[in-house]
């Protein structure tokens, strides 16, 4: 059976290209649905081992390499698919979903390549094409953070080309499995990854432009860009120890960050990257339990996070508003109660409540780090889980859906607000659903994961010690409540390196440079006739340019010699260009040749 | 409702403080887990820290005003 198995990046893009052809909505709105189921049975049919591979130019390039670590994430984003599509059925713009499904695809194919040519290809696919899914909300915001989002996964895309050159050039193939982290071409690499799975200080384009994105596309962006950087690190990088530091402060750097934000997505973006630090030290622990946390704790954050950004989008749709500032206080909860539970069932699972996705996965991340001995790093997991609920559950709940209004305006409810749309709520209970179902029944991830598992969650020590870590996180949160609320701020992050720099590099052009190109246009064309009398004879321009400078310099109350000087310009400028004047015999350029041919030999042959 | 939902509170956090007295970790890797309810305290300590430092970050270098990027 496995043979009429399709490439599952291949379902998605034709998926995409046929989409603007249907023109019953309806029709159109099964479409999108079908696509992903498609995909899933595809992946169902598709066993172990390497298909769809292709000669060319001398290498093999490979289409589908399929393990337990690629079918894992697979599967998860071919879930997520369905749930993104079931949540963004009522947009009737089909651009969008053509962007959406092109990006699935392209990630289908990052996960699926078995060489790095087929990888890089993909790889740029879903840049170019997830910057769409920003660019839709179509202000002026959306389209500026699109632009520094694509240039940054431009610059990322050359990093991971030129390490991808060198890496052939140095060992000859192109297979893509564990590369090993010395030389210049594996580095580059390893940077092209880390950029897009947004590791500080290359991290600001994520909480750049996620917030910017469609209500709908941003659900999308939060699941494949950075998690299929994860997987292409599990595969390339397990075991680099680097990782291991860049995955723990990035844990706490997304949490320190997310503290003080008062855009909620905004919020949710950085703890994308919070969370992701969980995978990256799980990839640089390197050991099977690590590599198990990292990929369960990417399956487990794709759907709690899609869950989380729903909810927030929903917010935003029904709302209009996406600050803290501007929704605290008017009583959200009591016009979207469905809503808020779903988000909180999300906020449980990303902040590892037991019985909750996260809990299952988080766990083996840390106990990974305490299997190897990593005092530092274990601390520091522990104080990002803490942040995380202290955010998600306990601050960002407040602030959106209940909380103090400080604006001083009186205001006590928003107009207008209601429940979001039945599909939206739809695909929130989906993401719900799976968020509470691997919780409670966690064998179910744990038997796709990549090694075999022998780890058990729910021991007494490790849920009490998880419950006391929360509850009394959420005590100190009692304590200051009244000074958690939003601020009318941005915080600056590392995108202040080009945006500021770049805006100053504009206004260089704009200004100085400019004035300098324009008083150089304008010498050149107020003496346009004098310029253009040179070119008629480019032998005579040194001594028509001496004349001239002799005539100006002579002083004017020396009438006779100026005129002399005039008189010898006019005739030389009246000489033209004439070939046979110039003419020299063919023996110089022979002997020119000759003397140059030596040089280059002495050069060659002696240096 | 606020009085119960605080008083359920209380007597969770009272009743995990005293699990956390008798439960003995065997498998203890590093020493603070040894101390009794270590959880407890780094949880609440540590939310203090991430609260401070945080509002201390944004409010003496990283907050700045909303239009700040604007042109």
């Amino acid at each position: 059976m496995t043979i009429s198995a399709i490439p599952p990046a291949f379902i998605f893009i034709a998926g995409g290209l046929l989409l603007p052809f249907l023109k019953l909505k309806r029709a159109k709105q099964i479409f999108q649905l079908l696509i992903p189921t498609i995909a899933f049975i595809d992946l169902l049919f598709m066993g172990q081992g390497t298909y769809w591979t292709y000669h060319f130019l001398g290498y093999e390039l490979i289409m589908g390499r399929v393990d337990k670590l690629s079918l894992c994430f697979g599967y998860v984003f071919v879930i997520i698919a369905f749930i993104g599509m079931v949540y963004a059925l009522h947009v009737e713009e089909a651009g969008q979903h053509v962007a959406a499904f092109l990006y699935i695809g392209s990630t289908m194919g990052v996960v699926f390549a078995g060489d790095l040519f087929t990888l890089y290809v993909f790889w740029e696919i879903m840049a170019v094409t997830s910057v769409f899914l920003i660019w839709y909300r179509k202000d002026k915001k959306a389209l500026d953070a699109g632009f520094r989002y694509i240039m940054v996964h431009i610059f990322g895309g050359c990093c991971l080309l030129a390490g991808i050159i060198m890496h052939i050039a140095d060992t000859g193939s192109i297979y893509f499995n564990l590369i090993d982290l010395n030389g210049p071409g594996s580095k580059f690499i390893l940077l092209g990854f880390i950029i897009n799975a947004a590791v500080p200080p290359f991290h600001a384009w994520l909480a750049d432009a996620y917030p910017e994105g469609t209500i709908t596309g941003s659900v999308f962006l939060t699941a494949f860009t950075t998690k299929s950087a994860v997987y292409v690190l599990l595969r390339g990088f397990p075991g680099a120890e680097i990782l291991i530091w860049l995955g723990a402060i990035m844990a706490v750097y997304g949490v320190v960050f997310a503290v003080i934000e008062n855009d909620i997505r905004r919020l949710l973006s950085y703890h994308i990257i919070s969370q992701v630090g969980y995978m990256i030290t799980g990839v640089g622990l390197g050991t099977a339990l690590a590599m198990n946390g990292a990929s369960a704790h990417a399956f487990c954050h794709i759907l709690y996070k899609a869950l989380l950004f729903m909810g927030a989008g929903a917010v935003i749709y029904v709302t209009g508003r996406r600050k803290m500032t501007d929704l605290q206080g008017r009583n959200l909860y009591r016009q979207m109660p469905v809503t808020l539970i779903l988000y909180l069932i999300g906020a449980f699972s990303i902040s590892a409540v037991p019985l909750f996705s996260g809990f299952v996965s988080k766990t083996m991340v840390i106990a990974a780090a305490a299997e190897t001995n990593n005092a530092l790093i274990f601390l520091m997991l522990h104080l990002a889980s803490i942040g995380t609920f202290f955010c998600l559950t306990l601050k960002l709940t407040n602030g959106t859906w209940f909380g103090k209004n400080t604006e001083g305006n009186g205001e006590e409810k928003i107009e207008g607000a209601r429940e979001a749309p039945l599909n939206m709520l739809i695909a929130m209970g989906l993401a719900a659903f799976a968020c509470v179902f691997i919780g409670v029944y966690p064998q179910v991830l744990y038997h796709i994961l990549p090694y075999p598992v022998d780890y058990q969650p729910y021991t007494t020590h490790n849920v009490v010690n998880t419950l006391q870590l929360l509850l009394f996180a959420a005590a100190a949160f009692w304590l200051y409540i009244d000074k958690l609320g939003g601020k009318h701020t941005i915080t600056l992050d590392t995108d202040w390196f080009y945006r500021i720099p770049g805006r100053l590099f504009l206004s260089f052009c704009k200004k100085p440079l400019n004035t300098f190109r324009s008083n150089v246009q304008d010498l050149l064309s107020k003496n346009r006739a004098f310029v253009a009398s040179l070119s008629k004879n480019p032998f005579t321009i040194p001594s028509v340019l001496a004349e001239s400078m002799r005539l100006k310099t002579t002083s004017v109350t020396d009438r006779e010699r100026k005129e002399e000087i005039s008189v010898r310009l006019n005739k030389l400028k009246s000489i033209t260009y004439n070939e046979n004047r110039y003419r020299i015999s063919i023996g110089w350029s022979v002997m020119g040749c000759i003397g140059f041919v030596s040089v280059f030999a002495f050069i060659f042959f002696c240096l | 409702m606020a009085k119960i939902l605080k008083i359920v509170f209380f007597i969770c956090i009272g009743s995990l403080v005293l699990i956390g007295l008798l439960l003995h970790d065997a498998h203890a890797r590093f020493w603070w887990e040894q101390i009794p309810d270590f959880d407890a305290i780094f949880g609440f300590l540590g939310c203090v820290l991430i609260v401070f430092a945080s509002k201390a970050l944004g409010h003496y270098w990283l907050q700045r005003n909303e239009d700040y990027y604007d042109d």
